[in-house]
Parts: structure tokens; sequence; C-alpha cells
């Protein structure tokens, strides 16, 4: 059994959390800002799986199923968009792409 | 533990950091697996070793290798840095982060998650009756009622209900059992919020009369699995024990069978008679000073207790014999199937054939609960409460997969192509539609045309 409880997985989402969100914010890379969600959405499982621990109910469990699945949806369809972007903008900076019009 | 939970947390931490201030694409991506490597580590030692395997697979796996991909397909390594005039913002950034670091870590480092702040959450549990009164003809039943004996007429049968407080006709929870009672929902658990249940026993003859007989409150434990027997003691008189159902995961391959005794003054053991299947007695002789060799699985149940045993998976020819060695039932070619828990009930039923006294192995199965985090245990609840969401989160996909096809067409891009195509068409040939317009010949028709002599207008100084 977990012998050293669930707040230190606690903190460690918490950590991984916060370094996402100042990716999202801070980078100006459209690849990267999704990296740092990627990871934003990975700290948030690990929070699920250990209260999921901590209280011996597999539901989350399968709420970080359902998260996964989403975040492989959003990688293809994102992904995809950045593509599209570069092929007409030959660029991905984000700040580059403050107006929406073609 | 701890040590090893500090290394994996500095490794996730570090592998994060330099994700963030990576300069080349292609590294942060890396980085990343790492990380996630790191998540999956986590999760097997949080009891989630399937989670753990498909975080490996479909994180590290598919998505990180569809990241690189594109990365390496646009030729986007290097990644353009912050702008010189936003520097300060990562230092506003770090200093943002800290502060919620701070604020909403103290307390969960603080160990204040133990507090009373979260109560636990209200268990509920899981209760099945079983009524192991077979009943009979009415003359063998009478009911004790107000110190009158009230014999019955005609086929008596007992009735079980289950409810919460006494009287209340809504908090009934199980009602109508009867003996044997073949339908499909009284042989598997309720769910019911734990506290205390009454167990009302009544009877009835032909008539429809009833007339309640044994009432008796119990008390449910949160999170457990109980199964309620109520059954006739040895001087007739009914008896409601609370059975605690094991359902915790059984050994690899094997289920398990817990033998109930309900039959009033015999000893019950359970045995593998192997290639006999239809004995009467193990006794090879009316002396019995030989025994067919057997197997004992469960030994001497007394009247009134029960014993578990696990069963390796496989085909077996049982027996339930008394003390003396007296066959009371058979279960041929019994199927022992690997994470059932079963549970039988042995009743003397009154019998209908001359003074035969029939036994019955009343059965009542039930699926082993799977071990925590385990994929069994997953699929068990992906695939029977959250059936739904499933259903969902595969058309959510199929969206998704239809919107990349959309995304990754090439008229997506070849719709620009064709207009700036068109608008030097527009400027390079005005003749055609000057032509077309003077002749009213259709060399361009329609509203291609329409579009071109419009477009010839504008562009006419242009193309002078």
């Amino acid at each position: 059994m977990n012998s050293i409880g669930t707040e230190p997985y606690i903190m460690l989402s918490m950590v991984l959390f916060l370094m996402g969100t100042m990716g999202v914010l801070l980078r100006r890379n459209a690849i990267l800002v999704f990296m740092s969600v990627e990871l934003m959405l990975n700290s948030a499982n690990i929070a699920l799986v250990a209260f999921a621990q901590q209280w011996q109910q597999i539901n989350g469990h399968i709420f970080v199923f359902f998260v996964m699945t989403v975040a492989a949806a959003e990688v293809a369809v994102g992904l995809a968009l950045i593509v599209n972007i570069f092929r007409e903008r030959h660029s991905i900076n984000i700040d580059e792409l403050s107006q929406m019009e073609g | 533990m701890e040590w090893l939970f500090l290394i994996i947390s500095v490794i996730a931490v570090g592998a994060a950091f330099m994700m963030l201030q990576s300069k080349n694409a292609v590294h942060s991506a890396l980085f990343l697996i790492v990380n996630f490597g790191c998540v999956a580590f986590l999760y097997l030692m949080l009891d989630a070793p399937f989670l753990a395997m498909v975080q490996v697979a479909v994180y590290a796996g598919a998505i990180m290798v569809l990241f690189l991909f594109v990365i390496m397909l646009l030729g986007a390594e290097i990644t353009t840095d912050t702008s010189g005039n936003m520097r300060w913002l990562s230092l506003a950034g770090a200093a943002v982060a800290g502060l919620v670091l701070v604020i909403f870590g103290f307390p969960i480092a603080s160990n204040l998650l133990d507090d009373e702040g979260l109560a636990p959450r209200i268990g509920t549990s899981l209760v099945r009756v079983i009524n192991a009164v077979p009943g009979g003809e009415g003359e063998a039943f009478t009911v004790v009622e107000g110190g009158f004996d009230v014999p019955l007429e005609g086929q008596v049968t007992t009735t079980v209900a289950l409810s919460s407080g006494e009287e209340s006709e809504e908090a009934v929870a199980i009602e109508d059992v009867l003996y044997n009672d073949d339908r499909e929902d009284l042989r598997e658990y309720v769910e019911v919020e734990s506290g205390e249940y009454t167990v009302n026993v009544t009877v009835s003859d032909g008539n429809y009369e009833t007339t309640p007989i044994y009432s008796e409150t119990l008390t449910l434990e949160p999170n457990s699995a109980d199964s309620i027997v109520v059954y006739e003691n040895v001087d007739g008189v009914i008896d409601v024990l609370l059975l605690e159902d094991d359902l915790s995961p059984t050994e690899m391959g094997a289920m398990r069978m817990t033998l109930f005794n309900a039959v009033a003054d015999e000893t019950v053991s359970l045995v593998d008679v192997g290639q006999y299947s239809t004995l009467q007695t193990l006794c090879e002789d009316d002396a019995c000073s030989a025994i067919i060799p057997h197997r004992v699985l469960i030994d001497a149940v007394p009247f009134g207790e029960t014993t578990s045993i696990d069963l390796d998976e496989g085909t077996y020819n049982l027996a339930f014999i008394n003390a003396d060695n007296v066959v009371l039932r058979n279960l041929q070619e019994y199927d022992a199937e690997r994470g059932v828990v079963e549970t039988r009930v042995l009743v003397q039923e009154a019998s209908d054939l001359g003074g035969l006294t029939i036994y019955n192995a009343s059965q009542f199965g039930a699926v082993g609960r799977a071990s925590f985090g385990s994929p069994e245990a997953i699929g068990q609840v992906l695939f029977i409460e959250y059936l739904l969401p499933v259903q969902l989160v595969g058309i959510l996909l199929l969206v998704a997969l239809i919107g990349v096809i959309v995304l990754a067409r090439p008229d997506a891009l070849a719709q620009q192509e064709r207009r700036r195509v068109n608008s030097r068409r527009r400027v390079s040939r005005p003749l055609v539609s000057v032509l077309s317009q003077q002749t009213g010949s259709d060399v361009l028709r329609g509203e291609y045309l329409a579009k071109l002599t419009e477009g010839s207008d504008d562009n006419d100084p242009e193309s002078k």
C-alpha cells in the first residue's frame, strides 16, 4: 500500500501544473504551448489517481481514462491546425497569429 | 518508498523545467517523454498499473510521436525566443507561480488533508437476502402468535423483506424474497446506504394470509457485502444470520466457494468425489468399512455456520456429505470459474416423494471484486457504470478524426491558391473578357464570365 500518503503527490501535481501554466503563458511556439497543455493535463491526472488511491475508489481511474482520450483527440486536431497555419504563414509563433482573418 | 518518490518527482520536475526552457523543440518533446515516463512510474506506485501502461503507450508513445513528427515535418526545431521586451514576463510568471505554490501548497504540505475537514464518503453496503426456509405443508408448520399455536393450512411459504427503519413503506430495500427464488435480481446484491435495517419474515399459506413471525434489526457496515440468511432452527424457529461475504480478489485462477449449513442436526462437508458423480453414499458397503476415495474440500461445517474455500478453476464432481458419509446433494460437472464468489446454502426440503428427504444446495453467485487498479477492475467499472460516457468519448474521437481529415484536406489550401491564381488571371487576360463582351460568344460562361468582366473593369487601369 501507499506509505507516503496523498499529499506529496498533490504537491507534485501542483508544481507540474504551475510549470505547465507558465509554459502556456510564456512560450511563443505553438507546439510548445501544446506540450505545456499536455503537461497540465498530466498533472491533473496524477492528482486524480492519488485521490482514487486514497479513497480506494476506482472512478478516479476512469476519469483519467477519459482525460487521456480527450487529450489524444485535442492533440490530433490541434496539430492539424498548427500544420495548416504553418503552411499558410510559414511560422507558428503565436504572437504573429493575432489576426484571425486569412 | 519516500526516497523513490523523491527521486521520481525530482526527475519529473527537472524534465518539465528543461522542456520549458529548451531552445530546441525536439529536445522539449524528448524531455516531455521523460516526464511522462516518470508519471507512469508514479501511477505504478499509486496502485494503478493499467493506467501506467496506458500512459506509456498512449502518451509517451502515440501522442509524443505525433508531436515529434509534426515538429520535424514543419522543420520548426528552433523556437523563437520570447521577444526582448517580454522578458520581464518570465520573472513575473515565476513569481506568481511561486506565490500560488506557497498559498495552496502550505495547507497540503502541513497534512491538512487528513483533518476533519474532509469527511469520509458516506459508505454504501451491498446486501442480499437469502431465504433458506423451504416452507412446506401446513400441518408441519405452525406459527406461535400471542401464545397460541396457529396451524396453517395448505402450502406455506415464508417471505422475507428488508427495510430501513421500522414500519416505513418507502424505505423497503428488498421485498418478497421467497425460498429458492429464481428471480435474477434477488440473487444479486443490492446497493444500499449502510445503517440499520430490519428483517421481517412473514408466513403465508395458500389463502394469502400473511403473518409476521420474525423481525430483527441488523446493522450493515459501510463498504461491506453481506448476505442475510434466514433459516429454520432445530425446533423450527426462524433465525437470521448476517453473513459477511468476502468479495476481495480471489487467488489467481481460483474461485471462492462458501458453504452455509442450514440443515439442522447435520454436520456437512464438501468433497470432490472424482469420477463418482451420482453416489448416494461414500461407503462401499453397508457397514461402511471402506470408503470411496475422495478429496475433502470443506470439512465438517456445523449447523448455522459457514466456511469458505478457494477452488482452482476447472470442472469437478462435488458432493455435500454428512458426518455419516451419506451424500446429501450431488453437484455433477460443476464448473469452477475464476473470479466467481459463490455461496451455497444447504437446506433440508420437506419431501414430496414418499418420505424421502431432499436436500437443496441453493446457489448464490457473485463476481468477486477485481483488485484495485487492475485492468479487470477498470473494465468492470468502465463498461458497466460508465458505458454511456465511453460511447460519447468514442463519438468525440470520431469527430476529432473527421475534423483532422477535413483540416488536412488539400482543398483547405487550394482555395486560397485558386483565388490567387484567379486574380492573376483577371489581370493578365483582360482581352478574353473584352472579346467575349464584343462578340457575344461565350468563350467563358455564366457566373465566371460575370466575375471576369467585373474584375476586368476594376483592373483595367493596371492592365494597360
